[in-house]
Protein backbone atom coordinates (compact mmCIF):
# COMPACT_ATOMS: atom_id res chain seq x y z
CA UNK A 1 0.00 0.00 0.00
CA UNK A 2 2.54 2.75 0.88
CA UNK A 3 5.38 1.04 -0.99
CA UNK A 4 7.82 0.19 1.98
CA UNK A 5 8.97 -3.38 2.19
CA UNK A 6 7.27 -3.40 5.80
CA UNK A 7 3.44 -3.98 7.14
CA UNK A 8 1.71 -1.13 6.47
CA UNK A 9 1.23 -1.39 10.50
CA UNK A 10 4.82 -1.28 10.96
CA UNK A 11 5.98 1.25 13.74
CA UNK A 12 8.33 3.46 11.28
CA UNK A 13 8.00 7.17 12.37
CA UNK A 14 5.72 9.00 14.42
CA UNK A 15 3.18 11.46 12.16
CA UNK A 16 1.26 14.58 13.39
CA UNK A 17 -1.67 16.18 11.78
CA UNK A 18 -1.35 19.91 13.21
CA UNK A 19 -5.00 20.33 12.57
CA UNK A 20 -5.97 17.80 15.33
CA UNK A 21 -3.43 19.12 17.66
CA UNK A 22 -4.68 21.43 20.52
CA UNK A 23 -1.75 21.60 22.12
CA UNK A 24 -2.62 19.87 25.66
CA UNK A 25 0.63 18.98 26.25
CA UNK A 26 -1.11 15.14 27.17
CA UNK A 27 1.40 13.02 24.73
CA UNK A 28 4.39 15.42 26.07
CA UNK A 29 3.63 14.61 29.91
CA UNK A 30 2.57 11.13 29.23
CA UNK A 31 6.11 10.47 27.31
CA UNK A 32 8.24 7.98 29.50
CA UNK A 33 11.07 9.55 27.58
CA UNK A 34 10.39 13.02 27.66
CA UNK A 35 11.52 13.70 23.40
CA UNK A 36 8.36 15.47 22.88
CA UNK A 37 8.74 19.46 23.04
CA UNK A 38 5.72 21.54 22.51
CA UNK A 39 5.21 25.22 22.49
CA UNK A 40 2.21 26.91 22.11
CA UNK A 41 0.84 30.44 23.17
CA UNK A 42 -3.26 31.48 23.18
CA UNK A 43 -5.32 33.46 21.17
CA UNK A 44 -8.47 35.08 21.79
CA UNK A 45 -10.81 34.33 18.56
CA UNK A 46 -13.86 36.65 17.85
CA UNK A 47 -16.64 35.21 16.01
CA UNK A 48 -19.65 37.19 15.28
CA UNK A 49 -22.30 36.75 17.31
CA UNK A 50 -20.65 34.44 19.69
CA UNK A 51 -18.29 35.75 22.74
CA UNK A 52 -14.71 36.04 22.43
CA UNK A 53 -12.71 32.55 23.46
CA UNK A 54 -9.18 31.50 23.78
CA UNK A 55 -7.76 29.01 21.30
CA UNK A 56 -4.35 27.37 21.94
CA UNK A 57 -2.04 27.87 19.06
CA UNK A 58 0.74 25.23 18.18
CA UNK A 59 4.00 26.70 17.83
CA UNK A 60 6.42 24.05 17.78
CA UNK A 61 5.53 20.54 18.25
CA UNK A 62 9.17 18.26 17.92
CA UNK A 63 9.68 14.81 18.66
CA UNK A 64 13.44 13.84 19.11
CA UNK A 65 13.25 10.12 17.83
CA UNK A 66 17.10 9.81 19.13
CA UNK A 67 15.19 10.05 22.52
CA UNK A 68 12.23 7.99 21.27
CA UNK A 69 11.54 4.29 21.85
CA UNK A 70 8.83 3.64 19.48
CA UNK A 71 6.29 2.74 22.54
CA UNK A 72 3.44 4.03 21.00
CA UNK A 73 2.45 5.87 24.26
CA UNK A 74 1.78 9.47 23.01
CA UNK A 75 0.07 7.97 19.62
CA UNK A 76 -2.60 6.41 22.50
CA UNK A 77 -2.84 8.98 25.13
CA UNK A 78 -3.52 11.40 22.07
CA UNK A 79 -7.54 12.53 22.68
CA UNK A 80 -7.99 14.58 19.10
CA UNK A 81 -6.00 11.32 16.87
CA UNK A 82 -3.30 14.04 15.99
CA UNK A 83 -0.90 11.31 16.15
CA UNK A 84 -0.58 8.23 14.04
CA UNK A 85 2.16 5.66 13.16
CA UNK A 86 3.23 5.54 9.83
CA UNK A 87 5.39 3.09 8.46
CA UNK A 88 8.04 4.63 6.97
CA UNK A 89 11.55 3.84 8.33
CA UNK A 90 14.58 5.17 6.59
CA UNK A 91 15.34 8.04 8.71
CA UNK A 92 18.65 7.67 9.44
CA UNK A 93 20.77 10.99 10.14
CA UNK A 94 24.21 11.78 10.48
CA UNK A 95 23.96 13.69 13.93
CA UNK A 96 22.34 13.31 16.78
CA UNK A 97 20.17 17.06 15.78
CA UNK A 98 18.80 15.56 12.81
CA UNK A 99 16.88 12.79 14.78
CA UNK A 100 14.98 15.78 16.10
CA UNK A 101 11.82 16.08 13.60
CA UNK A 102 10.02 19.01 13.61
CA UNK A 103 6.18 19.73 12.98
CA UNK A 104 7.03 19.92 9.19
CA UNK A 105 9.06 16.89 9.23
CA UNK A 106 5.74 14.72 11.61
CA UNK A 107 3.60 16.65 9.09
CA UNK A 108 5.23 14.80 6.11
CA UNK A 109 5.05 11.77 7.30
CA UNK A 110 0.90 12.18 7.52
CA UNK A 111 0.87 10.97 3.73
CA UNK A 112 2.77 8.38 4.72
CA UNK A 113 -0.03 6.87 7.44
CA UNK A 114 -2.18 3.64 6.01
CA UNK A 115 -6.12 4.70 4.81
CA UNK A 116 -7.83 3.01 7.99
CA UNK A 117 -5.75 3.41 10.51
CA UNK A 118 -7.02 4.40 13.87
CA UNK B 1 18.13 -24.54 53.52
CA UNK B 2 20.52 -21.58 53.09
CA UNK B 3 20.50 -19.48 49.09
CA UNK B 4 23.68 -21.74 47.95
CA UNK B 5 21.92 -25.17 49.25
CA UNK B 6 18.59 -24.08 47.61
CA UNK B 7 20.30 -23.64 44.19
CA UNK B 8 22.66 -26.59 44.21
CA UNK B 9 19.45 -28.68 45.29
CA UNK B 10 17.26 -27.61 42.45
CA UNK B 11 20.60 -27.72 40.34
CA UNK B 12 21.40 -31.47 41.03
CA UNK B 13 17.31 -31.75 40.65
CA UNK B 14 18.03 -31.07 36.78
CA UNK B 15 17.51 -27.50 36.19
CA UNK B 16 20.94 -27.29 34.88
CA UNK B 17 20.77 -24.30 32.44
CA UNK B 18 21.72 -21.24 34.78
CA UNK B 19 19.79 -18.40 32.50
CA UNK B 20 19.35 -15.39 34.43
CA UNK B 21 20.23 -13.80 38.03
CA UNK B 22 19.06 -10.19 38.87
CA UNK B 23 18.08 -8.34 41.42
CA UNK B 24 15.33 -6.09 42.40
CA UNK B 25 14.94 -2.90 44.33
CA UNK B 26 12.31 -3.17 47.33
CA UNK B 27 13.49 0.04 48.90
CA UNK B 28 12.92 -0.46 52.61
CA UNK B 29 12.29 -4.19 52.26
CA UNK B 30 16.36 -4.34 50.91
CA UNK B 31 16.89 -5.96 47.76
CA UNK B 32 15.64 -9.29 46.02
CA UNK B 33 18.16 -11.87 44.40
CA UNK B 34 16.09 -13.34 41.08
CA UNK B 35 17.62 -16.50 40.02
CA UNK B 36 16.03 -18.39 37.01
CA UNK B 37 16.94 -21.53 35.90
CA UNK B 38 15.71 -24.02 33.38
CA UNK B 39 15.18 -27.85 33.07
CA UNK B 40 15.89 -28.59 29.81
CA UNK B 41 14.73 -32.28 30.21
CA UNK B 42 11.30 -31.48 32.02
CA UNK B 43 11.05 -28.25 29.83
CA UNK B 44 10.45 -25.75 33.45
CA UNK B 45 11.76 -23.12 34.75
CA UNK B 46 12.68 -22.61 38.51
CA UNK B 47 12.81 -18.80 39.72
CA UNK B 48 14.27 -18.59 42.79
CA UNK B 49 14.37 -15.93 44.79
CA UNK B 50 16.51 -14.80 48.19
CA UNK B 51 16.52 -11.14 50.39
CA UNK B 52 19.06 -8.96 51.86
CA UNK B 53 18.16 -5.85 53.92
CA UNK B 54 19.53 -2.63 52.31
CA UNK B 55 21.89 -1.37 54.92
CA UNK B 56 24.43 -4.96 54.59
CA UNK B 57 23.24 -5.93 51.16
CA UNK B 58 25.32 -9.19 50.98
CA UNK B 59 24.41 -12.55 49.69
CA UNK B 60 26.97 -15.88 49.41
CA UNK B 61 28.73 -15.91 45.32
CA UNK B 62 26.86 -19.08 43.47
CA UNK B 63 29.80 -18.86 41.43
CA UNK B 64 30.63 -22.46 43.48
CA UNK B 65 27.56 -23.49 42.07
CA UNK B 66 27.41 -21.95 38.07
CA UNK B 67 30.99 -20.67 37.29
CA UNK B 68 28.26 -18.78 34.45
CA UNK B 69 26.88 -16.73 37.21
CA UNK B 70 30.22 -14.68 37.68
CA UNK B 71 29.51 -12.17 34.82
CA UNK B 72 25.73 -12.21 36.33
CA UNK B 73 27.01 -11.43 40.38
CA UNK B 74 29.62 -8.74 38.90
CA UNK B 75 26.67 -6.87 36.93
CA UNK B 76 24.54 -6.86 39.49
CA UNK B 77 27.45 -5.85 41.72
CA UNK B 78 27.86 -2.87 39.76
CA UNK B 79 24.52 -1.72 39.31
CA UNK B 80 22.73 -2.58 42.74
CA UNK B 81 25.82 -2.32 44.92
CA UNK B 82 24.89 -5.93 45.99
CA UNK B 83 28.29 -7.95 47.92
CA UNK B 84 28.43 -11.58 46.88
CA UNK B 85 30.66 -13.01 50.00
CA UNK B 86 33.06 -15.29 48.18
CA UNK B 87 33.61 -13.69 44.84
CA UNK B 88 35.48 -10.83 43.83
CA UNK B 89 33.29 -9.19 41.58
CA UNK B 90 35.02 -6.78 39.62
CA UNK B 91 32.89 -4.14 37.74
CA UNK B 92 31.61 -5.33 34.60
CA UNK B 93 29.46 -2.52 32.91
CA UNK B 94 30.48 0.27 34.99
CA UNK B 95 34.34 2.64 34.62
CA UNK B 96 35.86 1.77 37.87
CA UNK B 97 35.49 5.55 39.08
CA UNK B 98 31.77 5.51 38.02
CA UNK B 99 29.89 6.81 41.47
CA UNK B 100 26.86 4.94 43.06
CA UNK B 101 24.45 1.96 41.68
CA UNK B 102 22.13 3.23 38.70
CA UNK B 103 19.49 0.47 39.43
CA UNK B 104 18.78 1.94 43.03
CA UNK B 105 15.91 3.51 42.98
CA UNK B 106 16.88 6.16 45.04
CA UNK B 107 20.16 6.61 41.99
CA UNK B 108 19.58 10.11 40.40
CA UNK B 109 19.42 10.26 36.91
CA UNK B 110 21.79 12.74 35.67
CA UNK B 111 19.87 13.00 32.28
CA UNK B 112 16.42 13.97 34.25
CA UNK B 113 18.73 16.59 36.53
CA UNK B 114 19.94 18.47 33.47
CA UNK B 115 16.73 19.50 31.33
CA UNK B 116 13.67 20.31 32.28
CA UNK B 117 10.57 18.30 32.31
CA UNK B 118 9.03 19.31 28.73
CA UNK B 119 5.73 18.50 30.21
CA UNK B 120 5.70 21.20 32.85
CA UNK B 121 4.15 23.87 30.64
CA UNK B 122 0.58 24.13 29.94
CA UNK B 123 -1.34 24.08 27.02
CA UNK B 124 -0.75 27.78 25.60
CA UNK B 125 2.46 28.33 27.26
CA UNK B 126 5.91 27.92 25.53
CA UNK B 127 9.39 27.69 27.07
CA UNK B 128 9.56 31.99 27.02
CA UNK B 129 6.71 32.13 29.66
CA UNK B 130 7.81 29.55 32.06
CA UNK B 131 10.11 31.61 34.08
CA UNK B 132 11.63 30.60 36.95
CA UNK B 133 10.16 27.42 37.75
CA UNK B 134 11.44 27.68 41.24
CA UNK B 135 8.67 30.37 42.02
CA UNK B 136 5.49 29.00 40.06
CA UNK B 137 2.38 30.51 40.33
CA UNK B 138 0.39 27.74 41.16
CA UNK B 139 0.61 24.28 41.19
CA UNK B 140 2.95 22.53 38.40
CA UNK B 141 2.14 18.78 36.41
CA UNK B 142 4.95 16.63 37.60
CA UNK B 143 6.46 14.22 35.59
CA UNK B 144 4.70 10.60 35.97
CA UNK B 145 6.31 8.42 38.67
CA UNK B 146 9.20 10.85 39.25
CA UNK B 147 10.90 10.86 42.88
CA UNK B 148 11.25 14.14 44.62
CA UNK B 149 14.45 14.84 43.02
CA UNK B 150 12.74 14.59 40.05
CA UNK B 151 11.98 19.10 38.72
Amino acid sequence: MTGYPVPDSSRGIIALDENACTSCMLCARECPDWCIEIDSHKETVQEPGARPRVVHVLDRFAIDFGLCMWCGICIEVCPFDALFWAPSWDHAATDAAGLVHERFDLRQWLAEVPPGTP
Amino acid sequence: MTWVEQVTAARDAGAVFFDLLTAVDLEQEGFEIVLRLWDPEARTEHLLTTRCPREDARVPTLTGVFAGAAWHERAVADLFGITFDGHDTEPLLLPATFEGHPLRKDFVLAAREARPWPGAKDPGESDADLGDLAVPKRRRAKPLGAKDWAP
